[in-house]
């Protein structure tokens, strides 16, 4: 080859890799980071997008570039060169390339293994999946919540299941996912260090209302998180009916669905639970407003309220109440 | 018409110099596609054998399933008589053969419906645990692949008797051929897998 | 040259209309029919987008929108691109390899004729309670769908006989009926192309219908496959699921980069540069793409440890794709560059499957997948892959060989107005979503958080603009087809077989047997641009 094409080649592969370096460095394509492994993953993350940036405009720029400067020329018919290869540049057009994933691969595998080492000292959290809300579980302290807390720069091992279909947990600020899938407990281990409150998606296709299956992360300082948790605990433990009921309610996923002003719901894939404890008497001949809510939990598809489609709420509460749950629940439905 | 169109004439020349006959090859493809399918039951059988293993297995009867599975060996082996006979233009063997075939053939049906009963009346059924709806899935799939395979036979024999098959031209009784012996190869497995391991 | 070529046959319609063992003709009764599904596909992604056009559900409910996304998929994946690529190989094959039809015509016919009764049952599977799980129809849940469900799973097996048959078929034909002086080493790189994808359909495909007979079972018989209780285990599913459908891009996309092989020589009048390379990596993806199938379930909870191998074959598997870009550019540079709608249409795939390439590379590296799989950085992938990069090939194809095939030629205008409505359209559609999915949104959503909404608005806007540019493409299609001028037989000056016969082709395509002296690509070579000549009369 001769210099001059050398010398342009070198020159164009160092503006790239100029050009690959300063978008590694500026472009930022992710939400905040607000865990020790967001800030892993988006080291690897925007090296990716340095190395994508060189091919990306080294091959477009190529193409660009045959596409003007080697237009035929009007009128000429005949044919090009009767070029068919070059075992040299194909040569290095293959193990480039073949280098590059090499160090991708690598620099992969360290990230993973650094963003699953274990911290001392890690606080639990049970996870478990439901049409279509997540329930969060502090075993060491004996609290069920339908809202995540954790507190800043503690490891947190997630334990991961579901208690009917495959759903899955995302937490884009902290850039981890695992599914929830039943029969089988996952982990997945995050350290915080931004406070603030956060989404929570689910992000395993569920099933009727898996759009609206979201949650909150509230990552907090941990005298903060000690008291929430504290607050959990009495009010598991001493709060009257109508907590239990509104807490029943939220826990279960009646949320996600269902309106109702006093439990903050704003579910619309299910009817309004407003003045329910009212209209519950007339909806069914023959089943006053007790039999009517209780007959709508345990047996959704025997009656389904105008508008609303049949066959997604799911027939399992039967089984996955206590007898005392239900009572609660339906008393505390009865007083809205 | 179009038929005669693809049959080969002088003009496949560089296709032909493989030395690979169409329809045995199109057989062999399609019973890798055969195997790749079983081997996707074998696989979830597999994996439960190994992760929910069940008391319902230790009712198989190997005793029973190991005659069995001799009889069906046996009838790949009338069919390679089968097939010696028709090369040297014995159409009588052929049929003999082919005959022996789908007696032992049913007989390993026989078999298979006596176990398969057997197994019923202790209450291992599709829906009694994952080995039942696995057992009987893949054992169950191999059966009709058997069935298909007598009827097959059955076809072949009946065209043998027409005369249809010569020394010169016996390639549909290659074919069953190639395709009986399959069925027993994956016996083998199956029974290796399920009753012996 | 050729002895006179027979007159081209009068076009008598009826004869798509029913069963028929002509190759050419089972070619067009796939190419069209699987455009129809193309078309009904399109039509549930345009509901889909309008839905998505600005937050809030308020097109579609909750169900009604995961029929539509989950048929959306299923049409397009398997009514529509593998099918219309098989369709492609068969009106090409045997003439590309001088033979008078494929091996198994009447299983060619019975191939094709399982389509329109599984499109049938997919659509009749709308109105009983549709299948609403996504088309990767993950257990438990499909398990507990609607009816229409099992009726989706058995048009799926349907589809998936077809296609193995076909596969069969593609692949006895090109080992056994190539035609005097035709090697593997002349052997057109569309072929090639296609050798591997049959390849895929053959192996690959029945592990699938395995798996479809599992959920079937559990859904009719009571089986307890799974029902987690029991012992069941739901990536059993997955991973059944996936060992066919991982190969399945590549059966979707390994036809549509042998197109583009075939259109780039022709109209930069070079030959293809790195022959050797570009077959051989054809076959490289085919085999690596049977190994890298768990990189669909690194958020699984599969054993940890196990995804590092399959993360390690998904990067390796880049290498042979790079090497078909790269040839790519080397056919084109230094060519006589015709900028005819199938070369538009070859180039804007190129550059945009370079984007779904790429970005197939973040999807390997495990820790990138965590954040990412699952939300629509996956979709942008995959469309920019599958509708940027195979529904691109595809355009080019039926472009490119559509003189051949109707005898008569489209409009060059309407072809570029089409081309740039696609490629503005694809560009604008699918970029966003990239941004989208790294910032928080999931996939098979039907709403999304208020900040996503311009990205989401332009991403509609693109869709809207691709289903208006299927406007040009019919009209030029039909009326060309009806009343365009008449074509002759090789108007591109091409040098594989099929343009050394008329257009269209005779009945048994030559009129006498091809007897094939040269590479399909010597373009610039100073012998004559013939590449065949007939068979000598009486020995040789």
């Amino acid at each position: 080859m001769n210099p001059r094409r050398t010398v342009t080649l070198l020159i164009l592969t160092a503006v790239l890799i100029g050009l690959g370096v300063a978008v590694a460095l500026t472009v930022n394509l992710m939400p905040e980071e607000a865990s020790r492994q967001a800030q892993m993953v988006d080291g690897l993350f925007r090296g990716l997008m340095g190395v994508a940036t060189v091919i990306f405009l080294g091959v477009e720029g190529a193409l660009l570039y045959a596409v003007l400067r080697f237009r035929r020329r009007r009128g000429d018919e005949t044919d090009g060169l009767a070029v068919h290869g070059n075992n040299a540049l194909e040569a290095i057009w293959i193990a480039i390339p073949a280098l590059i994933v090499i160090v991708i691969s690598f620099a992969s595998f360290r990230v993973l293994i650094a963003s699953g080492a274990s911290e001392p000292q890690p606080l639990v959290v049970e996870v478990v999946g439901r049409q279509f809300v997540w329930e969060f579980r502090y075993p060491e302290a004996d609290v069920v919540s339908s809202e995540l807390h954790l507190p800043l720069n503690r490891q947190v091992r997630f334990a991961i299941s579901s208690d009917d279909v495959i759903h899955s947990l995302w937490i884009p600020v902290f850039r981890v996912k695992q599914d929830a899938t039943p029969g089988r407990v996952a982990e997945m281990v995050i350290t915080p260090t931004r406070a603030g409150r956060y989404p929570i998606r689910c992000a395993e296709f569920c099933g009727a209302a898996h759009t609206t299956m979201t949650s909150e992360v509230v990552v907090e300082s941990a005298e903060e998180f000690a008291a929430w948790l504290q607050a959990q605990q009495v009010a598991g433990m001493s709060g009257g009916a109508g907590q239990a009921g509104r807490q029943l309610f939220t826990q279960y996923g009646c949320s996600a669905c269902h309106a109702l002003a006093d439990a903050g719901a704003r579910g619309t894939v299910g009817p309004s639970l407003d003045g329910i404890g009212t209209t519950a008497a007339s909806r069914v001949p023959g089943l006053d407003a007790r039999a009517y809510i209780e007959q709508s939990i345990l047996d959704p598809h025997a009656f389904v309220a105008e508008g609303f489609p049949s066959g997604v709420m799911p027939p399992s509460f039967g089984e996955r109440l206590s007898q005392e749950q239900l009572r609660a629940l339906i008393d505390y439905l009865l007083s809205q | 018409m179009t038929q005669d169109a693809a049959t080969h004439s002088g003009t496949f020349a560089a296709g032909r110099a493989l030395g690979l006959d169409h329809l045995k090859l199109g057989t062999w493809l399609f019973l890798a596609s055969e195997v790749m399918f079983f081997g996707g039951l074998i696989a979830a059988f597999l994996h439960y054998k190994v992760n929910s293993p069940s008391p319902q297995a230790g009712l198989l009867s190997v005793p029973l399933v190991g005659a069995n599975t001799f009889v069906l060996l046996t009838s790949s082996f009338t069919v390679v008589q089968g097939l010696a006979a028709i090369r040297r233009g014995k159409r009588g063997g052929l049929m003999a053969y082919l005959a022996l075939t789908i007696l032992l053939g049913a007989a390993f049906l026989a078999g298979q419906a006596y176990e398969f009963s057997s197994l019923y009346r202790e209450g291992v059924t599709l829906q009694s645990s994952v080995f039942g709806s696995s057992f009987f899935t893949l054992t169950g799939f191999h059966g009709m692949h058997v069935f298909t395979g007598l009827v097959w036979a059955s076809s072949t024999l009946l065209r043998a008797a027409r005369g249809h098959y010569s020394a010169e031209d016996h390639g549909g009784v290659e074919v069953f051929g190639l395709y009986w012996h399959f069925v027993d190869i994956v016996w083998i497995v199956l029974f290796t897998i399920i009753y012996l391991v | 040259m050729s002895a006179e070529p027979v007159a081209a046959p009068t076009s008598n319609w009826r004869r798509y209309f029913g069963w028929n063992t002509d190759h050419k003709v089972i070619g067009v009764q796939y190419m069209v029919t699987t455009f129809l599904f193309f078309l009904l596909g399109g039509l549930l992604a345009v509901l889909i987008r309008t839905e998505l056009a600005r937050p809030g559900q308020d097109l579609v409910d909750g169900t009604q929108f995961n029929r539509l996304f989950t048929n959306h998929g299923s049409l397009m994946i398997f009514l529509w691109i593998i099918p219309v690529l098989a369709g492609f190989g068969n009106y090409l094959i045997p003439l590309m390899i001088g033979a008078k039809d494929m091996a198994f015509p009447r299983l060619n016919a019975l191939s094709y004729w399982l389509i329109p009764p599984a499109g049938i049952l997919m659509i009749v599977s709308f109105f009983v309670g549709a299948a609403d799980t996504g088309w990767t129809a993950y257990v438990p849940l499909s398990i507990s769908a609607p009816d229409g469900q099992t009726l989706w799973a058995l048009s799926i097996v349907l589809l998936g006989v077809s296609s193995i048959l076909g596969g069969i078929n593609f692949i006895a034909t090109v080992v056994t009926m190539r035609a005097e002086g035709l090697t593997f080493g002349r052997l057109p790189l569309f072929v090639w192309g296609m050798l591997a994808t049959a390849l895929l359909m053959v192996v690959a495909t029945p592990v699938l219908s395995a798996g479809l007979v599992l959920v079937a079972m559990d859904r009719i018989a009571g089986t307890l496959f799974f029902s987690v209780g029991v012992g069941g285990d739901p990536i059993l599913w997955q991973n059944l699921f996936w060992f066919y459908s991982h190969p399945a891009v590549y059966i979707m996309v390994l036809p549509a980069m042998g197109i583009v092989s075939e259109i780039l020589p022709v109209f930069a009048r070079k030959p293809i540069f790195g022959y050797k390379a570009i077959a051989a990596s054809s076959m490289a993806i085919a085999i690596l793409g049977m190994l890298v199938w768990a990189h669909h379930m690194f958020a699984s909870g599969m054993d940890p440890r196990l995804r590092i191998p399959y993360m390690i074959t998904s990067m390796i598997i880049a290498v042979p794709t790079g090497v078909k870009i790269f040839s790519w550019l080397g056919t084109i540079w230094d060519g006589k560059l015709r900028f005819t709608t199938p070369m538009l249409f070859a180039l804007g795939f190129i550059s945009m499957f370079l984007i779904g390439g790429i970005t197939g590379i973040f999807l390997a590296s495990i820790p990138v997948d965590l954040h990412v799989t699952d939300t629509y950085f996956v979709v942008a992938h995959l469309h920019f892959v599958l509708f940027g990069g195979s529904v691109s090939a595809v355009y080019a194809g039926l472009y490119y060989w559509f003189p051949k095939i109707t005898g008569r030629m489209y409009d060059e205008r309407l072809g570029k107005a089409h081309f740039w409505m696609n490629f503005i359209g694809t560009n604008l559609a699918y970029l966003p979503m990239f941004l989208v999915g790294l910032l928080g949104m999931p996939r098979r959503v039907a709403d999304y958080a208020p900040e996503f909404t311009s990205l989401n608005f332009l991403a509609s806007i693109g869709a809207f603009i691709l289903a208006i540019s299927t406007v040009p493409f019919l009209y030029n299609a039909i009326v060309s087809w009806a009343t365009g001028p008449k074509a002759e037989a090789n108007p591109w000056r091409a040098r594989t077989l099929e343009w050394q016969t008329t257009s269209p082709p005779p009945a048994h395509n030559f009129p006498v047997p091809p007897h094939v002296t040269g590479g399909p690509y010597d373009y610039g070579e100073q012998a004559p641009s013939t590449s065949l000549a007939p068979a000598p009369a009486a020995g040789k």
